[in-house]
């Protein structure tokens, strides 16, 4: 009886989960594009063989890596650090923490348009910066070894402040007796974080990475703003390919294996990331007792 | 053995939270802390751990004048209320890591550490976290951490107000066994007078971040110097009777008896206590609070007395006590 209540939660996940990943996988082993006339034919696992060999698919599997996991690294950082500054006795504490969450609460597509009139050349402030300190300025949208390193910047502008409290929430949990007893056994501030302060946050950490790598691996919006998957197809994500495959090509079977091979990819990176976490004692401690 | 503290005072705010606080504990003396919540109790624990900065005042650990030490050289241990456990590592980690950081060989660490651990027979918890403890030892652990540092002075904040009463008095003798034996001076903050009795050697009421009066348990209960201390000190608490001749009478409801000539009084409450019965009667003086045998059937109405030895006069307006010419 009492399943009942579990329903709505259920009927939901179903809905918007297990739906489109069951409809997706079975598209994955079908043709369905603009050739046949969008009817679904099977072509025993044709897609998957196209994708392996596919070499468009690997480079911008290994871009998305590099932007999810150089992203959500820095970001960590960074959180980390605005959490430790807003968990000290900061003046007007509330307005400090709202304003470090603007970013957050701003539409992707907005901030990406300001970012991409940023960087843009030769307009862009940043441009008129290197002008004005007389240095060569680099035009990092159309430089295919750059471009990447500007979706970075927007996508850690943007989700820093959402670690950051999901950071903080974890510190406030910490006592103070705890740094005190610490700090009597003669403890620097430095030995108090990674002794302290580290290990008790690691599940708010491995909460955060998980979350945000899996929302990095999958970002589409900031890039097809700030530089729609170029220049010469540096930043093209995997998510972008599988769009571009879908609603430019119009071919629904391929762009659901995509789909697809990129969810079974990213649960292994989910999984390894999780695995780093919890076997990270030896990294912050060595322990012997 | 000694720390001296002498005219202490911390202000914060617009206050002082502690103000003029002069004691001194000797070796192997336990000076309990004792007042109401917010009296500065706890805040002086920090000063003598330098925890916190005091505004003015110095202290003294053997004739060293400590007050702007940092605190790991004061060589303190201090057990905490919450007992400060670190929950991710085991009963062994929390033990060694002070050791560690100050960079003892893994050898003496492990020696000491074994040996802690089975002075407080607790070697089969050596590899459980905290939270896989119980109150009791989690205690017991605060404890064997704070006699690990090998410490000048002992600080003590409310160690057992977290445990049940039962606990509490079963591990009363153990802590006196195991710290109380030492060189060191001890100050043990608490809000319970029982306990402030039963530990230590001397007992300081503090009042407001002032202190009140400093003495044996003995000389607080039969010289209070202050109404407040009068009041604080001995349950029942002290009948204060409305002032005559500029000064409030006090009795405490234990030397109050039954007789033939003494004011009359009518029966109001009774509280059973076992051995004792408390008993409130309604008098001309105001409400009258005695403590006499359990046996007795107390009639509604009665007379009472008390012996001019055992009253207390404390003056209306300081409240301090006037002793009898």
């Amino acid at each position: 009886m009492i399943y009942i209540l579990s329903f709505p939660a259920a009927f939901l996940l179903v809905i918007v989960f297990l739906l489109p990943l069951f409809r997706y996988s079975w598209l994955s082993i079908h043709a369905s594009s603009v050739i046949t006339g969008l009817e679904v034919i099977p072509n025993n696992g044709a897609n998957w063989f196209r994708l392996f060999n596919d070499e468009r698919f690997w480079t911008d599997y290994m871009q998305t890596l590099r932007f999810a996991v150089s992203s959500v690294s820095v970001e960590l950082i960074l959180a980390i650090l605005i959490a430790l500054l807003l968990n000290h006795r900061v003046r007007s504490k509330d307005l400090v923490r709202a304003l470090t969450l603007l970013p957050w609460a701003l539409p992707t597509t907005v901030m990406a348009l300001g970012w991409r009139w940023i960087f843009n050349t030769p307009y862009g402030p940043i441009e008129q910066i290197f002008k004005f300190l007389k240095l060569e300025p680099i035009n990092i949208l159309s430089d295919p070894n750059l471009a990447w390193i500007s979706t970075v910047i927007g996508d850690v502008w943007k989700t820093t402040p959402f670690i950051a409290l999901i950071i903080l929430a974890g510190l406030q949990t910490i006592p103070d007796d705890l740094y005190e007893a610490f700090r009597l056994e003669g403890g620097k501030p430095k030995q108090a974080f990674f002794r302290i302060t580290l290990p008790l946050l690691k599940p708010y950490i491995t909460i955060a990475v998980l979350f945000r790598l899996a929302q990095a691996f999958g970002v589409f919006d900031l890039i097809q703003v700030m530089t729609g998957g170029g220049p010469a197809g540096s930043t093209e994500s995997v998510a972008l390919y599988s769009y571009l495959n879908a609603m430019r090509y119009l071919d629904f079977g391929y762009s659901s294996t995509i789909m697809i091979a990129s969810f079974i990819l990213l649960m292994f990176a989910c999984v390894v990331c999780w695995f780093i976490i919890y076997n990270s004692k030896r990294l912050f401690q060595k322990s012997k007792l | 053995m000694t720390l001296v503290l002498t005219k202490l005072g911390r202000y914060i705010g617009n206050s002082w939270i502690i103000n003029d606080l002069s004691f001194e504990v000797k070796k192997g003396e336990c000076l309990a802390l004792l007042g109401p919540s917010g009296c500065g109790k706890s805040s002086t624990l920090r000063l003598i751990a330098g925890l916190d900065k005091p505004t003015k005042g110095s202290i003294f650990i053997n004739k060293k004048n400590i007050t702007d030490v940092s605190p790991v050289e004061r060589r303190i241990s201090m057990v905490f209320q919450s007992y400060a456990l670190f929950p991710h590592l085991s009963v062994a980690g929390n033990l060694s890591i002070g050791l560690k950081i100050r960079g003892a060989s893994d050898s003496e660490i492990t020696r000491r550490v074994t040996s802690t651990l089975a002075l407080m027979q607790i070697q089969d918890l050596a590899h459980r976290k905290p939270s896989e403890l119980s109150g009791g030892q989690r205690q017991r652990v605060a404890l064997a951490r704070a006699l690990l540092r090998d410490p000048l002075v002992y600080l003590l904040d409310e160690p057992m107000s977290n445990l049940d009463a039962q606990l509490r008095e079963e591990l009363r003798p153990e802590l006196r066994r195991l710290i109380f034996h030492g060189e060191q001076p001890i100050v043990y903050v608490t809000h319970d007078q029982q306990e402030a009795m039963a530990m230590a050697t001397k007992i300081a009421v503090l009042n407001n971040g002032k202190l009140e009066q400093i003495g044996t348990s003995k000389e607080l209960y039969k010289t209070p110097n202050s109404l407040f201390v009068a009041n604080f000190i001995g349950r029942p608490q002290i009948n204060i009777l409305s002032p005559r001749d500029g000064a409030y009478l006090g009795i405490r409801p234990e030397d109050i008896y039954f007789s033939e000539t003494g004011i009359s009084g009518k029966l109001i409450y009774t509280e059973w206590q076992g051995d004792k019965q408390l008993l409130i009667f309604d008098t001309a003086r105001g409400k009258l609070r005695m403590l006499c045998n359990g046996d007795i059937n107390v009639p509604d109405s009665c007379h009472l007395s008390w012996s001019k030895g055992k009253e207390h006069h404390f003056d209306k307006n300081t409240g301090c006590r006037i002793n009898p010419q």
